[in-house]
């Protein structure tokens, strides 16, 4: 079997994931944050394949520490972040800051 | 014939709402802001939530008023049934005593619609006119959709487009109830134009959905964004779930030796066993377990669960001996085995050791969760089925100790909107090392075969 179709075959592989709630493969955990491996790819495959060795493989050991070399961000700081991401995004095209409606 | 189950009247619903931090014996430290370094300030919070809300957020009042028009709504299905699992002890043959609240009775099936129809009931009273959200399989989704729709609001449900193309039926709950749900990565945002002007065929990610959800409300004055899980008002909410446990429990004159509940987002475990964590700060005996998912390498050469090295959670996972077998797995990735998105309360709770985590494989909780419909009849959300397997081990446990054990859990949710993934455990699609390593290894040496992102 060459690469090619073992790449496949680990792609076909089927997991439930526990941030969407259903059954994702894993050629999308590998890819699921803008082509870079998902955070939880570790913990969810690493009973089944050797997932370390192959994302460091995939992705390059840069994008590898890059994704799992420090601590997790926590819900609230991703919040947050998403928060400032999209007032600047909604600043930009031009709407104004927001009152409460009365 | 032997009780089965415990019922509430609606009149003896609980009338308010427990904030465990009240009771904490240390304070929760305040999340701080990517940005600043500087803890999260209600204003921080105010694009996206409403006041009355953010109120909660921060709250540490002890009990907090449900509003009559949310204790209307909760009246459709609550106050919800405790069950005792006879069938399970009797399969199991141990002499712990299993009690369960069934929370599958809601409309939309789970636990959730308990937040959702108080924050659309917020919402609605602070004059915001539309709720936005993101949903992975739609669990989230289907229930605010109807608590929207309860309250006269428009709701709109950015759904992860695998999930939206893998989920149809819990799409079509959404669009029943009147939301608009929407595939993410959408066209509706920049986030979303974004993403698919580099990939148009992006399947999407949590991520993506709720950048979408936070800039569709961010630029709505009249939106605003809602969340299921983790944050403190969400547990708040929850805590009815307990609260009824524990009437009803009273009712029998038990209490529990051990609660019991799943902990993703960290909101159907709360929901239950914060009232039981009051009781244990107040003295009571009481071993309170959040089940979890992750992945367990060793699981074929003998029992054993994974455990957080540390109350602070900054070790990997280790390996703990539940079950008195004396195997030692090899250590394993630091990093990624970290835990991942824990409520910040649930995380508090954890570094205080007034509760612990297990952690169990989706082998072993389908497999629970089989056992259980099989003795049981109702069919568990694959989420419950985590709690369910660390009531089997616990029950399993009292049998091997001769003790008669009282457990608790929170039954969260049906499976009925999951049988796909029930068809990929039953046919055997789950299953573990289905590639020989070596094999992958060699294939590996070659990688310049393999795509690079």
């Amino acid at each position: 079997m060459n690469a090619q179709d073992i790449l496949a075959r680990m792609d076909a592989l089927e997991t439930r994931c526990p941030k969407l709630g259903h059954q994702v493969t894993f050629e999308y955990c590998r890819q699921e944050s803008l082509k870079r491996p998902c955070s939880r790819a570790l913990v969810c495959w690493n009973h089944r394949l050797p997932v370390e060795m192959i994302l460091k493989k995939l992705v390059g050991e840069e994008t590898y520490e890059a994704v799992f070399g420090g601590p997790p961000k926590s819900r609230v700081e991703s919040l947050m972040e998403a928060i400032e991401s999209a007032k600047q995004r909604c600043n930009a095209g031009g709407s104004g800051p927001r009152e409460a409606p009365s | 014939m032997e009780q089965i189950k415990v019922f509430l009247d609606e009149s003896e619903m609980p009338r308010q709402w427990y904030n465990i931090q009240a009771d904490l014996p240390t304070p929760l430290r305040p999340p701080l802001h990517p940005a600043t370094g500087q803890p999260i300030k209600p204003e921080d919070l105010a694009p996206v939530f409403p006041m009355n809300l953010i109120e909660q957020e921060v709250s540490t009042e002890r009990w907090i008023p449900i509003p009559e028009p949310v204790l209307e709504k909760y009246a459709l299905w609550r106050p919800t049934p405790l069950y005792r699992a006879r069938g399970l002890e009797k399969a199991l043959g141990t002499p712990a005593k299993i009690y369960y609240k069934n929370e599958g009775v809601s409309p939309p099936g789970s636990h959730k619609p308990n937040t959702a129809v108080a924050q659309a009931y917020y919402n609605k009273v602070f004059g915001i006119k539309r709720l936005s959200t993101e949903t992975g399989a739609g669990q989230w989704g289907s229930a605010l959709s109807m608590a929207c729709q309860m309250f006269g609001l428009q709701c709109r449900v950015f759904m992860v487009k695998v999930s939206y193309n893998q989920k149809p039926y819990r799409r079509s709950m959404m669009e029943t109830w009147g939301a608009e749900c929407i595939p993410s990565p959408s066209d509706r945002t920049q986030a979303g134009r974004k993403i698919l002007a580099q990939n148009p065929d992006s399947p999407g990610s949590l991520g993506i959905a709720i950048s979408e959800a936070i800039e569709d409300a961010v630029g709505d004055p009249e939106a605003r964004y809602s969340l299921g899980s983790v944050l403190n008002h969400v547990l708040l909410h929850q805590t009815i779930i307990g609260l009824e446990a524990q009437k009803q429990l009273e009712k029998l004159g038990v209490y529990p030796d051990v609660v019991m509940g799943c902990a993703g987002g960290g909101s159907n475990f709360a929901g239950l066993c914060l009232p039981f964590v009051r009781d244990k700060i107040h003295g009571k005996n009481v071993t309170i377990v959040a089940a979890e998912p992750t992945s367990c390498p060793t699981l074929t050469k003998g029992p054993f669960r994974y455990d957080f090295g540390d109350t602070a959670m900054t070790t990997p996972l280790l390996a703990m001996h539940t079950l008195g077998h004396d195997f030692v797995p090899a250590p394993i990735h630091a990093g990624g085995l970290r835990y991942h998105g824990m409520a910040p309360i649930v995380s508090h709770l954890l570094e205080e050791k007034l509760i612990e985590a297990r952690a169990f494989d989706q082998l072993e909780t389908f497999t629970a969760g089989v056992q259980w419909a099989r003795a049981e009849g109702f069919i568990p959300a694959p989420e419950t089925n985590h709690a369910i397997a660390a009531v089997v081990q616990e029950a399993l446990r009292a049998k091997e100790e001769g003790k008669e054990k009282v457990i608790l859990f929170n039954w969260s949710g049906h499976g009925y909107v999951d049988m796909a993934a029930y068809d990929a455990f039953l046919s055997g699609k789950l299953t573990r090392y289905e590639l020989p390593e070596e094999e992958i290894r060699r294939a590996l040496a070659s990688t310049e075969a393999f795509p690079k992102p």
